[in-house]
């Protein structure tokens, strides 16, 4: 009786152990996380109309129908990731032509209403491109529409001198023409599959 | 005689010492190092380099300077399922017959409030500071920002 205790607590042991060294439960991704993110039904956060601050007024995603939009949300106290992003986007718009980039919009979306008044803003974004409009807003506002995007921002406080910096996702969002959230693209997606993402959902005329 | 024979001991003395105190320093060499452009508006913005080490023992950098900028610190980013976290960093290490990249998305040297803006080929000195005391001046060409940053500029 006694060995079969003992045999059985050895083979739990041993169950227990395998099951930790050898079961690796997927951790869902994020949209965007992983490779080109065209969305299955499934995966797709509901996106949707917004209305947020421009350098003239209110802006709301639905004055855009009819063209394609691009989104991204950054600040610019961020010395790397929000450059890179908008590099990018400024190559992709600057590879288009004219017409082409009269079907659609690149939004820049500060998370950083405290720092990021409008016009430190408007003179950020025109580095890049001319045709990449700034938009900011309350937090509150910010976080709400961010969240139906599936994207999130966390302000951290003491991570550096310069004062506090902000976690963000870095993705791409494209909303078509129908103001449907269709991909979402990862940081850092090279020029070439930006274009052809950008191509593919600009609305024909 | 005398005079020569202790003089020569304190020049070999003197060499000694200052091949001890090159240290980490002397042995990673820098290459393609560059500023990006800020932005206006932007308040901070970003260093980046290649470290190889030539030595036998880890290279240690702990700090970094720059006559152009306020703040000078060292960071790195992770990339959390798609969240972008900048963390500041207490070093940057160069394996023994390594190398390190600072570039984009990863590691770098984060310069912020500048005392100027900076303007486009301006020059730029940045010291790096290594764990063994040694240090060394990295000059850094500014430029305008690029997608990957690998601008081609061997110091």
């Amino acid at each position: 009786m006694r060995k079969l205790l003992i045999a059985l607590n050895v083979f739990l042991l041993l169950a227990i152990v395998g099951l930790a060294l050898l079961w690796h439960p997927e951790r869902r991704p994020l949209p965007g996380a992983g490779g080109i993110g065209e969305l299955a039904l499934a995966d797709r956060p509901a996106g949707g109309d917004f209305t947020l601050d421009g350098p003239h007024g209110e802006v709301s995603l639905r004055d855009y129908r009819g063209k394609l939009v691009l989104l991204q949300f950054g600040y610019t106290y961020c010395p790397d990731i929000c450059p890179t992003a908008l590099v990018i986007v400024a190559q992709a718009l600057a590879e288009l032509s004219p017409e082409e980039r009269a079907r659609m919009q690149a939004l820049f979306v500060s998370v950083d209403p405290e720092r990021d008044d409008m016009q430190r803003l408007a003179a950020y974004t025109a580095f890049f491109h001319p045709e990449i409009l700034g938009l900011s807003g309350s937090i509150p506002r910010l976080a709400e529409m961010a969240s139906r995007y599936g994207a999130m921002f966390t302000r951290q406080e003491n991570a550096s001198a310069g004062g506090y910096v902000i976690d963000h996702t870095a993705s791409t969002y494209l909303v078509d023409a129908a103001g449907r959230l269709v991909a979402v693209l990862p940081h850092a997606t090279a020029l070439e599959q930006l274009l052809a993402e950008i191509r593919k959902h600009l609305p024909t005329s | 005689m005398k005079a020569l024979s202790s003089s020569v001991v304190a020049l070999l003395a003197a060499l000694s010492f200052s091949v001890q105190a090159a240290g980490m320093a002397d042995r990673v060499e820098v290459e393609n190092p560059y500023v990006r452009l800020a932005p206006p508006g932007a308040r901070a913005t970003g260093a980046f380099m290649v470290l190889r080490n030539a030595g036998e023992q880890e290279a240690i950098l702990v700090k970094a300077d720059s006559s152009v900028a306020k703040i000078v610190e060292l960071h790195n980013h992770i990339n959390d399922g798609g969240v972008m976290r900048m963390r500041q960093v207490k070093d940057i290490r160069v394996p023994a017959k390594g190398e390190t990249h600072l570039k984009p998305g990863s590691y770098h040297v984060m310069l912020i409030d500048m005392k100027a803006p900076l303007k486009e080929r301006d020059h730029v000195i940045i010291t790096l500071d290594f764990a063994d005391g040694s240090s060394k001046e990295v000059h850094a060409m500014v430029v305008r920002p690029t997608a990957g940053g690998m601008e081609m500029h061997k110091h």
